[in-house]
């Protein structure tokens, strides 16, 4: 940590207005797996230091992957070199919300590190679980992905902030690819994706589902096609996951709707003047921003710019009440402080606004999800997650899903194929009508959310209880 | 680089097994991002030095990656790796590491690095910014620079090294109400016209300006390069698989020997076409990148074979993947392609494409900066962004045109017109 702390006092004394250096290790392991053999094995060990400089109106950034003063020193002068030059093109004033200064240790809570752990057992669960799914009638393919990941993390500036984080990621997948009736179907069993150690895989089901993936891929390939027109649908957590990531966590970063993004990934329709009155869903609908939530794949204990982790409402009673928010745009907004969702994938990478750990609030009312199947006349129950895609806006959407059922006069009847639905954004949100209670709450969640340029991959961790929404136009995808 | 060399020629002395591949990468990415006129935070510099090992031990294999490229640091991605393999099960697709006599002839290569002054990549933002702001435009972007060195080195012998440099400024301009974006995509900026790629982007940002509505429904469309780009290259990744065509998951399983396109569509591998990137080897085992035929004639030429699956078909490995994508054009300019639409729409570029039906090759996308009507031959304006769902088999046969290509970093791509594209709902901003 000295070294930084040196690295940020030499830049202060070149008169830049902030800095700050991040060392930052990144450790991965992933294993795939195809039928009955290990398809690859990957591990990566990537670390170094990477430097922001605030030179009056120009940011810079530097990396090195050398910890010696020396490239420090390298990367340091390259910061506020870069930071210059752009000072000379900037067109506005930079200020930072203030932050308090934090001496402060963050780590994920866990019993095993993953990557202490023989990789042969981790190797012969997801091989046992192919084999199961090749048993499955039609079945012709088995996969399945294993990611550890571990980043540590040490952050001082020129505030006076010293930080030290450690964070532990585990992200399994299983799927199960069936051939019959002349159709090719998939089907995958995705635990929640978590900050934790080996403890949590090893406490996950594989066979069961394994079994259970395999002869729903089958049945997928002799499901009726759906028809095209409004109904309602009924969606699983792991499916709001993706769409609230879409519709909801992307259009509440600030960056995008203030342009900062437009190039890459868009901008947003939730612009500023609808903060606090825009009705973004119906009055059910409340959006929480937690990047405390214990296990929250974006829970770290203070971000990359050196703020705290905080929870908010994205969206209260169904109005836009929130945005994801760096220090530089805070202060633009007039906000006290950041919350704490600036994150960098690895050193190398200029810290982003990133979507924070985002869940539907469980309905307030009890509500199982039987019971909403059976207030159901007709409609669609969907699971899992499919094709997605959303304009640049963020307005138009149209997703799939992994497995269809129909509803017919209050009960789950025979799987659809080929289901797609389209919507606008809030008027999606707007059309929930009911959400099941917190005793089905399940989280879901990302690692490999997709912004900036160059392009950076982050995590965070979704969640929801079954939701139904009404008269969305779905489509038959052919 | 030098220092390296000799690290990892040392180790290689005494490889740990008979299979020892050590892969070297070096980017050195100079990117500087800019919104609102500005340049923003995004202003960076990364030196990315790495390499990957792969070592197999008896019918298995194990990689580790790592920055630490000291002596310790690369023996101890060896030891990694080598643990890790020894802890797998046989794999049945194993394949040990590439011969001499199989690895990529390189003879000389000149590499063309970014000569350009950090002074001069921002002195050309300035004046973009300027030109922009006097013609009422906002813009967004980025001006990167990527001089990069890969290497392979195993313990057969293979030493095989390229070096390149990729160059962009890509540059959206926005109206109030829509936006225009295009690139210039070339080694090093030597033959950039800031005046001529400016002036473009605001005469089409202009036009650009108040979309009217349109509803959606099946257009004749003309198809800008990169629109052509994003749709074929997510289709051919995901089909092309010559394993998982055998094995019955691509959409050409269930079409062996059907014609699906237009005959006029040629769609190859060039790895020394001279716009398009360079990659005379496979990066991860120096095998050589060939040239072949993909779509030819109206049918499919031949899939991509990996390593393991073209010996087991007794055929030359393509790679995973292929060096570049070549869809073969002619001189037509796209304003030709427009003027013989009598009625229907061009697209400048899409965004979001995903799969939707795998066996029947549908995609999803959206329009994206810059849709306009054409009548008569001739843009009359600019409408709504649409939403498609649109199978790529029925793209390739309803190919009505086919105009000049453009390089872009990985492949050579024409715009062409296309016959009843289905655009299934609008946006409106």
């Amino acid at each position: 940590m000295d070294n930084l702390r040196e690295i940020v006092k030499y830049l202060a004394k070149k008169k830049v207005r902030f800095a700050d250096a991040r060392e930052h290790l990144f450790r991965e392991r992933e294993i795939n797996t195809e039928d009955a053999r290990v398809e690859q094995i990957t591990e990566q060990n990537i670390s170094g230091v990477g430097i922001k400089v605030l030179y009056e109106n120009g940011w810079g950034y530097a990396s090195t992957s050398g910890t010696e003063p020396a490239s420090l020193r390298k990367a340091a002068d390259r910061a506020l070199a870069l930071a210059r030059n752009a000072d000379r093109s900037a067109t506005g004033t930079v200020e930072l919300a203030e932050e308090p200064r934090h001496t402060a240790k963050f780590a994920t809570k866990i019993k095993e590190d993953p990557f202490e752990v023989d990789i042969s057992d981790a190797v012969g669960v997801l091989l046992r679980a192919g084999e199961t799914i090749l048993k499955g009638k039609d079945v012709i393919k088995a996969n399945s992905r294993l990611v550890f990941r571990n980043m540590k993390k040490k952050y001082a500036n020129t505030e006076g902030s010293v930080i030290e984080t450690d964070v532990f990621t585990v992200l399994p997948e299983i799927e199960a690819t069936a051939r019959a009736n002349g159709e090719v179907k998939s089907r995958h069993y995705w635990p929640a994706p978590m900050n934790a150690g080996y403890e949590y895989f090893r406490g996950l089901d594989f066979m069961t589902n394994a079994e259970r993936i395999a002869a729903e891929s089958r049945e997928h390939c002799f499901a009726r096609p759906c028809k095209t027109g409004p109904t309602a649908l009924i969606l699983d957590p792991e499916h709001l996951s993706l769409t609230m990531h879409e519709s909801v966590g992307h259009p509440t970063e600030l960056d995008r709707v203030l342009g900062y993004e437009e190039s890459c990934a868009g901008r947003s329709f939730a612009t500023m003047d609808k903060l606090n009155n825009f009705k973004y869903g119906s009055g059910l609908v409340n959006f929480i921003a937690d990047n405390t939530l214990e296990g929250g794949l974006a829970t770290c204990g203070y971000d990359d710019e050196g703020v705290e982790c905080q929870k908010w409402h994205m969206i209260k009673d169904g109005i836009l009440t929130g945005y994801g928010v760096n220090r530089e745009l805070a202060y633009k907004m007039k906000m006290k402080r950041a919350n704490g969702t600036t994150r960098a994938t690895k050193y190398c990478d200029v810290p982003i606004t990133r979507i924070p750990n985002l869940y539907l609030a469980p309905g307030k009312k009890s509500l199982s999800v039987e019971q909403l199947i059976a207030d159901t006349e007709d409609g669609i129950y969907i699971e899992g997650m499919g094709s997605f895609s959303i304009d640049q806006m963020r307005l138009n959407m149209q997703f799939g899903g992994d497995a269809f059922w129909e509803i017919k006069k209050g009960k789950r009847t025979g799987m659809l194929k080929n289901v797609v639905y389209n919507a606008i954004s809030y008027e999606f949100w707007r059309s929930c009508d009911a959400i099941a209670d917190e005793r089905y709450f399940k989280r879901s969640g990302f690692i490999t959310c997709g912004k900036g340029d160059p392009m950076q991959l982050a995590q965070m961790t979704h969640g929801a209880s079954p939701a139904r929404f009404r008269n969305i136009m779905v489509r038959r995808a052919k | 680089m030098n220092k390296t060399n000799s690290i990892i020629e040392k180790v290689l002395k005494t490889p740990v097994t008979d299979h020892v591949v050590v892969c070297y990468g070096k980017n050195e990415t100079h990117n500087i991002r800019f919104s609102n006129n500005s340049v923003n935070r995004e202003n960076l510099f990364k030196l990315e030095e790495e390499v990957k090992v792969e070592v197999g031990y008896d019918g298995r294999t194990g990689s580790y990656r790592t920055n630490d490229l000291s002596e310790d640091g690369v023996k101890h991605a060896i030891k990694k790796a080598y643990e890790a393999a020894k802890l797998l099960p046989k794999d049945p697709e194993y394949m040990p590491p590439v011969t001499k006599a199989e690895a990529a002839k390189i003879k000389s290569f000149e590499p063309v690095i970014g000569k350009l002054s950090d002074a001069g990549k921002y002195a050309i933002l300035r004046d973009a910014f300027g030109e922009l702001k006097k013609a009422g435009l906002n813009s967004a972007g980025s001006l990167s620079t990527n001089p990069y060195t890969t290497a392979v080195y195993n313990n057969k012998g293979v030493r095989v090294s390229h070096s390149n440099c990729f160059s962009a400024l890509t540059l959206t301009a926005m109206t109030e109400n829509s936006s225009f974006r295009d690139s210039y995509i070339s080694k090093d900026f030597s033959g950039y016209d800031g005046e001529a790629f400016i002036s473009g982007i605001i005469g089409n940002a202009r036009l650009s300006k108040n979309p009217a509505s349109l509803e959606a429904g099946k257009y004749t469309v003309v198809l800008g390069p990169s629109a052509v780009e994003e749709l074929l290259m997510m289709f051919l990744w995901y089909n092309m698989d010559a394993k998982a065509i055998d094995e019955g998951r691509s959409a050409f399983s269930k079409r062996p020997g059907e014609r699906i396109a237009n005959e006029a569509i040629h769609i190859y591998s060039k790895p020394d076409h001279k716009k398009a990137g360079l990659w005379p080897f496979a990066p991860d085992d120096a095998m050589p990148y060939i040239g072949f035929d993909m779509i030819k004639n109206g049918r499919l030429a031949r899939p991509w074979h990996s390593r393991f699956y073209a010996q087991k078909k007794g055929v030359k490995a393509t790679g995973r993947a292929p060096a570049n994508v070549i869809f073969k054009g002619t001189d037509k300019s796209i304003g030709k392609l427009i003027s013989n639409v009598e009625n229907g729409l061009y697209v400048n570029s899409f965004w979001y494409i995903r799969l939707v039906d795998l066996m029947d090759g549908i995609f999803t996308g959206m329009t994206r900066d810059g849709v306009f009507r054409i009548k008569d031959g001739k843009i009359t304006g600019s409408v709504n962004n649409f939403r498609f769902n649109q199978s790529v088999f029925d793209m390739l046969k309803n190919t009505a045109a086919i105009g000049k290509e453009k390089a872009m970093f990985y492949t050579s791509i024409p715009p062409i017109t296309v016959k009843n594209f289905n655009f299934v709902s609008k946006t409106e901003f």
